[in-house]
């Protein structure tokens, strides 16, 4: 038998959503630890896969540069995860995404962590999708709309 | 070996005598669509048994591929439950499975273990988790709370005046048990069953999530080829804080790394400030040769060729055997059959012909020798605290090091033994005054041999095993105490060292004159295999 071979990455790309309501209650914790007002906006980042991996326990844990994206979860086209917190752009927009099973060994995918859409693109390209009518992040697409 | 204490028991594996009943609990209506037909049979559960729905949504997504006909803030509570009949109250345990293809229904796969623990006066339930699986990653804090809201579900039932299960259900006793990555769910439940609160979200039924309170008497955990580290909580790897039991294959093809073994590595360890305190709590393994991931789950096709594995009925009849035994043990109070969690070899009679094992169990009453994890990391190996002695090599090799035993982040320091000759040893003088071992039934240490070149492949390894008091000393071959197995090289990746727990009887040592109150030397003397390396742990006076 072979060892599991790690995904291949197709695209990434990220969008600007609504918070969930389980976002917005992890926001509000995240500001006050940090101190800092964080907007009401989820970046949801779709990782497109050339192939799946099969469903297994084991999993291929992904990590920008040395960090992990503690979790993720799947969509039709691919696996997904979302960022809360802008300044993660900041810190780690372009650098390499990678695959690693034990935290040993890694595999590079040969993709970079996109930026974020600018504000004001983002609300601009997405607001045909708006249907809420309150605060700015109601502007912005459903989450389940994002990964449709 | 074990054997001869067991012989009055029964066969844990075989059925009892106690009538029950499987009824479904679920959590109608739920528009399943035709993909998910396998989930209808939830929509019409028993009429008492119609349950709530909770909100997982601070924990996990239930990701957009799976037509799930709910979303994450209310995931239905279904499993299959087999309650015995009568007055009770009976011991509660509770099945989860792993990650798997979402399509196929994964719950019913341990009914076969339900269905025992049933007949010997367990209700036993196995819980769906389904929806948390698929290619989804860092959610198996979300199955730790879908498991302990289970719970939660049969402490009402058992609170329920009008309930069928009303008074039934002891819950002092209660043993979860996951498999894969439920397996390190049920970790992470053992640990949040204590916290009044989990990464922000309180954990005392209020909103917005309303989850627990939980603070349920867990008599003990068990994982089944479990993942570890899939989620890590922000104060660290989860330390297991209950009794701890673990079982998994050299086969395994999916969990192929054992990452399992770094729980149980971190589960009540010495504490090095307070060496002779216990946190009161024992943990065991089994390691199986031939077994695979798969087959522990009845529904799940196997995920090694045909040939590779033991043949499914051999891997669930081992599971019936010692998940079985512990059953019995930590939730029936039928201690004698701790003797199968403390040596394999009690359940020879039992296991399929042929089956081999590799086994350690770690009491909760013990006085280390030598555990090997004092700071610096360094050779040479020292006598541990507060124990007195010194430690001497003479023809062998001995190194403190931090030998990955299995893959993964390794943090038990190992002893390493090698030797080139014949009547090598590693000698152990220790003060007898600061050395209880009256105190105690069993010398205890773990060894296990590696497929390095001075091992001979397939060959048992072997060593005498030298105590000595005064003038007297007893000398027992390591083969008598148990088989120190060649590694079962796995399907790939590379080779587990996997040390075997050896227990003495004391009295036996005492039937050869040594006096325990006067103990003066343990010795390691590698006089019945040439060559050889081998890795050592733990060291300890023990029961």
């Amino acid at each position: 038998m072979q060892p599991p071979a790690p995904p291949k990455i197709a695209a990434i790309e990220v969008v600007a959503a609504q918070p969930t309501e389980a976002d917005s209650a992890a926001i509000a914790q995240l500001s006050a630890e940090t101190s800092r007002s964080l907007p009401q906006v989820a970046y949801v980042v779709k990782v497109r896969l050339k192939t799946k991996p099969p469903v297994t326990s084991m999993a291929w844990a992904l990590y920008v540069n040395d960090v992990l994206i503690p979790k993720y979860w799947e969509y039709e086209d691919g696996i997904y995860f979302t960022v809360l917190d802008p300044q993660f752009f900041a810190d780690h927009k372009g650098k390499r995404l990678r695959f690693s099973q034990n935290g040993v060994d890694f595999f590079d995918t040969g993709m970079r962590l996109a930026a974020p859409p600018a504000p004001a693109a983002a609300s601009k390209s997405k607001a045909k999708a708006a249907k809420s009518s309150t605060g700015k992040a109601a502007r912005l697409p459903l989450q389940a709309d994002v990964l449709k | 070996m074990a054997g001869a204490d067991t012989a009055t028991l029964k066969n844990p594996a075989l059925a009892g005598a106690v009538p029950f009943d499987t009824v479904i609990y679920g959590a109608p209506p739920l528009a399943y669509p035709v993909a998910l037909s396998q989930y209808a049979i939830y929509n019409t559960p028993d009429p008492a048994y119609v349950t709530a729905r909770i909100n997982v949504s601070a924990f996990a997504n239930l990701g957009f591929a799976t037509p799930w006909p709910f979303l994450n803030t209310n995931v239905p509570l279904n499993g299959h439950v087999c309650v015995p009949r009568g007055r009770g109250p009976f011991p509660l345990a509770v099945f989860a499975h792993g990650n798997h293809n979402p399509f196929e229904n994964s719950t019913p796969g341990y009914l076969y273990l339900c269905q025992l623990l049933a007949s010997h006066g367990i209700i036993a339930a196995t819980i769906d988790v389904n929806f948390l699986n698929g290619n989804n990653f860092g959610e198996n804090d979300g199955r730790a709370i879908v498991h302990l809201e289970h719970l939660k579900q049969f402490r009402a039932w058992n609170n329920t005046a009008t309930h069928p299960l009303h008074g039934k259900v002891d819950l002092n006793r209660i043993l979860i048990v996951g498999h894969s990555r439920g397996g390190e769910g049920v970790g992470h439940a053992s640990f949040f069953n204590r916290l009044p609160s989990v990464g922000g979200v309180t954990l005392d039924g209020s909103g917005p999530f309303f989850l627990g309170p939980y603070r349920f008497g867990l008599t003990a955990v068990a994982a089944i080829a479990p993942t570890d580290r899939q989620f890590t909580p922000v104060s660290g790897p989860t330390v297991v804080p209950d009794h701890y039991y673990i079982i998994h294959g050299s086969k395994d093809s999916d969990v192929s790394d054992f990452q399992g073994y770094h729980t149980y590595e971190r589960a009540h360890v010495v504490d090095l400030a307070n060496p002779t305190v216990s946190d009161g709590k024992f943990k065991a393994m089994l390691w199986v040769h031939k077994a695979n991931h798969n087959q522990f789950n009845s529904i799940w096709a196997s995920e090694t060729p045909v040939g590779v594995a033991m043949p499914r009925a051999s891997q669930e009849e081992v599971a019936k055997v010692h998940l079985g035994a512990l059953a019995q043990a930590v939730l029936l109070d039928r201690a004698e059959y701790l003797d199968v969690l403390r040596d394999h070899g009690a359940a020879v009679a039992w296991d399929p012909a042929g089956t081999e094992f590799v086994s350690q169990y770690q009491d909760p009453a013990r006085v280390f020798v030598e555990h090997n994890q004092e700071a610096p990391l360094a050779p040479p190996p020292v006598v541990s605290l507060p124990v007195q002695g010194t430690v001497a090599a003479d023809g062998v090799v001995a190194a403190r090091q931090l030998t990955a035993l299995v893959a993964g982040l390794t943090t038990t320091i190992t002893l390493r033994l090698a030797w080139n000759a014949l009547g090598a040893r590693l000698l152990l003088s220790v003060d007898p005054s600061t050395l209880p071992a009256e105190r105690y039934k069993t010398l205890a240490l773990r060894v296990g041999q590696s497929t390095e070149a001075n091992n001979a492949a397939n060959r048992d390894q072997d060593f005498t095993l030298e105590v000595s008091s005064g003038s007297h000393t007893a000398a027992i071959p390591a083969s008598c105490l148990h088989r120190l197995l060649y590694p079962d090289l796995p399907p790939f990746g590379p080779a587990k060292i996997m040390m075997q727990t050896l227990r003495l009887p004391i009295e036996r040592l005492v039937e050869c004159g040594v006096e325990p109150t006067d103990l003066r030397s343990i010795a390691l003397v590698f006089d019945r295999r040439a060559t050889g390396t081998l890795y050592v742990g733990d060291l300890q006076w023990s029961n």
